[in-house]
This record gives C-alpha cells, structure tokens and sequence, in this order.
C-alpha cells in the first residue's frame, strides 16, 4: 500500500480524497492555487504544496508543477478527483513514466474513452448500443452541415474531449450551426484544452441513466448498479440517485452487463462510469465513459455499501476486487443534490464571493460532502461546486423527504446557491413521482423565484431585518460585532421569548 | 397568506419604528410594531402580522398563523443577508448599492444603456466594436466564469459607443462594459 499520495484536485473532491487516504493510514499532499491558500482541502491535508496563480492552466492543470510536487514531497501515487487532469491520458502516462502511480485508469484505457468518437467505434464493435452520430471530428463546415441534416435535426454539438455539459449544444436548424460549433469549440477549447466537437443526434426528452463499474488490475470488473441523473440543467446533473425509478430488475440486469462489457471492450481499470441515454420506449445507448470518480459516486456507496474511493486506491496499489457481481447488491435508495454557487433565480449565474454564513446539514442518513466552510471567498476560476448533499433512507420517498428537510437544514449565505431551489425540486410532483427526465427543469421551472409565495417571502425577509435592527444578534461568522451593544435590554430584545397564540 | 389587514386597536402597542432598506435593489419603506408578542409590519396599506422567536445569532423561526417559517441572517459589512424558506435576499439601507448580482444594466445621463457584467469572472470574447449597429438581444460579450461562458447582450437596439473592456480583462459584477446610444426611434 502506498505511504503517500497527492491529492491532484481542489474543493470538496480534494476532501473526499484526503479523508479516504487519512482513514487508509496513507500521509496526504494537498496542491493549491494562490486563489485556493486558506482552502478547506489545504487545511486538511498533511502537507501542501503551492502551484501558482489562479489560473487552473497555470496552477491545477499544470502537470510539470504537480509532478514536481509529487517528487518533492515523496508522494507514490497522484489521485487526480474529478475534472482538471483527472481525464488527461497525457498526464496519466506522465505519471506512468515518472513512476508514479495514477490512481484512475491506465493511460491507453483512458486515451480510447477519452476519445468520443474512437470510443463509439470500440463500443459499436462490442456490441453496445451508441447514438447514431459523426464518426469523425475533422469535418468542414459543408461537412457539418451535411452530417447535420443526414442525421436529421435537432443534433447536438458534443466536445471530444468532454464531459459535465462543456461544449455542448443543441442545434435545430442549419442557421444554428455555425455559431453552435463556434462556441461549443471554444468552450471546449476552454475547459479541456482541446476543440475538436462532432455532432450526434439529439434524442429528445432521454432520461440519463449510468452504471458505476470496478476493474481491478487482474481481469475482474464489476458493476454497482446504477445512477438515475436526469434533473440536469445546462446539460449538467444537479441531483441524482439511486435505483433509477425508471429500471425495473429486467432491464438493470441488461444494462449492467453492457456497462461491464463495455469496459472491458475498452481494455479499462480502476473505477469509472458508463453513462446511457435511455429513451421513453425503454432503448438505452451508450452515450460516454466517463474516466474518473464521479461528483455523484456517493449515491453508490450509500446504496451498495461500498467506499469507492477506498477501492480506487486499494485497485490503484494493485489489490484484487473483494467481491464479485453476486456479492453485490442495491439496499434502500440514496439521492444526492449538488450544492452550487449559483444565482438559479438569475438564470444559474455563477455567484462568487464570501460565505458569511454556514450550517451543515446533519441528522440520520444524511451525508454533507463539502469543500468550503463559514468565512471561505469561493473563487471565479473553479467550477462553482461547493457541497454535496446525500441522504440515504429505506425506500425512495423516505429519501426523499429526507432530502426535503435536510436542504432546510442547509443554510449558506453570502452568495447564492441553488440548495433552495433544490427543494423546490425535490418537492415537485413529477419528480416525487419518478417521471422526471432531462427536460424537467427546463419545463417545471424556467422561472424561478418570481412565483407562489415571493412577496410573502419579501415580506418577512423585510420583518426579519427590521427585527435584527432593533435587536441585533446577527454578525459576521455568528460571533458577536464589536461594538454593539447586545446586551441592552429593550422590548425588542424580549419580544423573542413572546409566543404568539398557541405555539407549542 | 392573506392579509390580516389594517389592525385597529385591540393589540398592546409596545413601539413603532419605520424604515427605509433596500431589499435586492429595491427600495422598500416599512413601519414595524411590537402587538401581543407579535411584529406587526405596515409597508403602504398592507400589513402582515408575524410571532418572533430568535433561535440563535443568526436564525429566527417566524410564525404566520399555524406556520413557522425559518429565516437566517447573516451580516457582511453593510449588508444582511436574509434567508427565507430557501431563498436569499439581500437587504441594506438604501444608501448602499447592494442589490443582486445582474439586477441589471441601466440608463445613463443622455440616455444610453450601460451594459455591466453580471457576475464577476474574465472576458474572452469582444463580439462588437465602437461604432457597430447594434440589435436587441445580439451578443456583445463573453464572460467566462467558473468555467461558463455568459453572453451579455443588448437589451436595445443602438450603437456602440463605448467599450470599456478588453479579451482577458478580469471584470468584477456590475463592472460597465459596453455603452450603447439607443436608436432614435
């Protein structure tokens, strides 16, 4: 087993890692950006390293710097989280020639499904059902147009590299191409470092639904059944869980089996995810291999008992999986909300800036994965990720109200995040139904913030802050402001103890 | 909930205090009195009457009728932030500019439009120049941030008068990046 590893990521991934290592007995190296110095995964790492200014290409994705921390601090193995490198065949056979371990998939493993379109070759030949699409990325602009039409409108711009909705766009007509194209390459160009797009059919009103797989070093792969994430908005999950209410026990089986396939097709270790379209008739197609720990791996562990971080290291370090498919099984039903700074009554706006305020929520079956605490200046140059909120109960509407109450219990103020309209969500009919597909948000919630109930909620909002002004107990970080004087007695600060009629 | 209406008499009255705040870059004038253990708040002809019981520094459990609502509170220089069933405003006096993020461009002197940035992040793409026809709607800049792109557009028709911006610039929110003379109509 290793002795060291060095956390290649930031936020609450970086956490995610860092306790696995500790609890693993492995010493942990944190890396940071200027932007990231007083970060929570810096805090708790056992050394850190700093990479540089901000820039995620001068600092997180930059592999001459990480290698060298690696090599100063003694670190074995790189665990690269999500996202920046973790997807980056280049680095992962950097680290092969260095010697050092990279704790995801081997680097040709990675370069193939790393490969959107190579990757559907492979799958097409395995026998895995792909979405009809371009075969090739270096296309003219006659040639798009050409694929477009051939394929039948609407399509979607897809980057080859990509993955969390980067890149994409849906194109319904001709006229919509070029500037669809020009933007999803810079996009991709952007994020990835790379701008090649090609174009698939756009299957409308899909649900998204993937299989978590285990592939040890020596042959054996699993799947971990799998993870419904089809509240997506911009194309990217926003709340997932697991069992899909849209699988019944026939279609589980066939799923899992093709995810497990298909892996194997693509010669793959250590953890990664099959992702599928699954249309209203019950057709899946393989839509991507995502090559890394997923942000919503938690549903699979509160659901299958297993800790995939853990197995990640322990396959990284050459271990043989403990279990085989029969062993495993799905128990109750997890859901996970992702917590974003973003403004959702403003269109998801990123929302940077200081956290002045943060309760966690806790309580039984309640996970709370976060990568921030009070007083934390979230940065603009990072994905806008703050927290995970994961919830595991008996069955799904026990999980449910479970996550109901627990974004309650999630308090964050200082810049806007969506846990409030994550309720809203859990909260809707359709999705307390399991019919929600892709098209959910965009249909049930376009407007949010400016219905039912939002002069009420001015309304006391107002109340609130002429109650804090007469009687101040509010400051920043909860402790008491210097200089006010708290303690005078007035009726306002009596009023708090009064019971309107008939409170309990 | 409904109104319980203009309360006349009846009620203890301990206190009335008016104020003036900004909730979410609108100004909002309020009377607030303490009645039989409840606020009693007045803003124009409506008034709303709520139990108060502070939780804690920064949480309250309001009362409206059989319902308890949850506000937290949280001050950061001159603003409070004022969480309401899951919702965020931000509440100040009105002399602070601290409404919400993006509430939006506005007129200048003369009458041109003032584009901001809506949120803070980096300029990577200038779609227009100075002196470009402009339409309602059409693309003007990008701005990057936490790794999406934003397209700030136009909400008229006009001329490009001033680009206050360049590609790779880091731009806080409300920062003004485009001015724009309006079509005469």
């Amino acid at each position: 087993m290793f002795r060291k590893v060095l956390v290649a990521n930031r936020g609450e991934i970086a956490v995610r890692v860092i306790r696995a290592c500790r609890e693993m007995g492995i010493a942990s190296v944190a890396v940071f950006s200027e932007a990231d110095a007083a970060a929570l995964h810096v805090r708790l790492a056992d050394e850190a390293v700093p990479l540089g200014p901000p820039p995620a290409v001068e600092s997180y994705l930059h592999m001459d710097k990480i290698v060298a921390a690696a090599r100063a601090t003694g670190a074995e193995a790189v665990h690269p989280g999500y996202g920046f490198l973790a997807e980056n065949s280049a680095f992962a056979r950097r680290c092969e020639k260095e010697g050092l371990v990279f704790i995801g998939p081997n680097s040709a493993a990675l370069e193939l499904v790393g490969d959107k379109v190579r990757a559907r070759q492979t799958m097409e030949k395995a026998g895995v059902p792909t979405v009809p699409g371009m075969k090739s990325c270096s296309a003219s602009a006659e040639e798009f147009r050409a694929a477009a039409r051939a394929l039948g409108y609407p399509v979607m711009v897809k980057a080859s590299a990509g993955g969390g909705g980067k890149g994409m766009r849906i194109v319904t007509d001709d006229g919509g191409l070029a500037p669809a194209l020009e933007a999803g390459r810079r996009e991709a160009k952007s994020a990835f470092g790379d701008d090649s797009v090609y174009l698939e059919k756009y299957i409308e009103e899909p649900r998204h639904v993937e299989f978590q797989v285990l592939a040890d070093n020596h042959g054996r792969t699993v799947h971990l059944f799998e993870r419904e994430c089809s509240i997506q908005r911009r194309h990217q999950k926003i709340l997932e869980e697991s069992p899909s209410p849209a699988l019944d026990a026939k279609l589980r089986r066939e799923m899992g089996e093709t995810a497990v396939r298909a892996m194997r097709a693509a010669g793959y270790n250590n953890a990664g995810t099959v992702e599928f379209l699954l249309d209203k008739d019950g057709h899946f197609y393989f839509l991507e291999v995502n090559a890394r720990l997923q942000v919503e791996h938690p549903v699979t562990e509160l659901v299958t008992g297993v800790d995939l971080v853990r197995q990640q290291i322990l396959i990284a370090s050459g271990a043989d999986l403990p279990f085989r498919q029969e062993d495993l099984a799905q128990r109750g039903h997890a859901i996970e909300c992702r917590i974003y700074a973003e403004d959702p009554g403003a269109n998801f706006l990123p929302s940077a800036g200081r956290i002045v305020l943060l309760r966690e929520p806790t309580g039984p079956g309640v996970r709370f994965d976060s990568g921030v605490f009070e007083g934390f200046e979230v940065p603009v140059f990072y994905d806008p990720i703050l927290a995970k909120l994961i919830v595991w109960a008996e069955d799904r509407e026990a999980a449910r109200r479970r996550m109901a109450a627990a974004l309650q219990d999630c308090v964050i103020l200082g810049i806007h995040t969506t846990a409030g309209f994550l309720g809203d969500v859990v909260g809707h009919p359709e999705f307390r139904a399991g019919r929600a597909t892709t098209s959910f948000i965009g249909k049930h919630f376009a407007s949010w913030g400016t219905g039912e109930g939002e002069d009420e909620r001015k309304r006391l909002a107002l109340a609130a802050a002429a109650f804090e002004a007469l009687s101040p107990g509010a400051a920043p970080g909860g402790a008491a402001e210097p200089g006010r004087k708290k303690d005078t007695a007035t009726p306002w600060t009596t009023l708090g103890h009064w019971r309107a009629g008939g409170e309990a | 909930m409904d109104d319980p209406g203009p309360l006349a008499g009846g009620g203890r009255s301990v206190s009335a205090s008016a104020f003036d705040f900004l909730l979410d870059g609108e100004v909002r004038r309020i009377s607030v009195e303490a009645r039989d253990g409840a606020l009693v708040v007045r803003e124009g002809d409506r008034a709303l009457e709520t139990g108060v019981r502070r939780v804690s520094a920064n949480e309250l459990r309001l009362r409206l009728g059989d319902r308890s609502v949850r506000v937290f509170l949280a001050r950061d220089g001159e603003r409070t932030f004022v969480a309401v069933d899951g919702r965020q405003y931000v509440v100040s006096e009105p002399r602070v500019d601290a409404g919400r993020p993006g509430a939006g461009d506005d007129k200048a002197a003369g009458g041109s439009l003032r584009v901001k940035a809506p949120m803070p992040g980096k300029v990577t793409k200038l779609a227009i120049s100075v002196g470009e026809e402009v339409r309602k709607n059409q693309t003007l800049v990008i701005v990057e941030a936490m790794k999406m792109e934003n397209e700030i557009k136009t909400s008229i028709d006009g001329v490009v008068t001033k680009v206050h911006a360049a590609v790779g610039d880091l731009v806080d929110a409300e920062k003004i990046l485009v001015e724009i003379e309006p079509k005469a109509a």
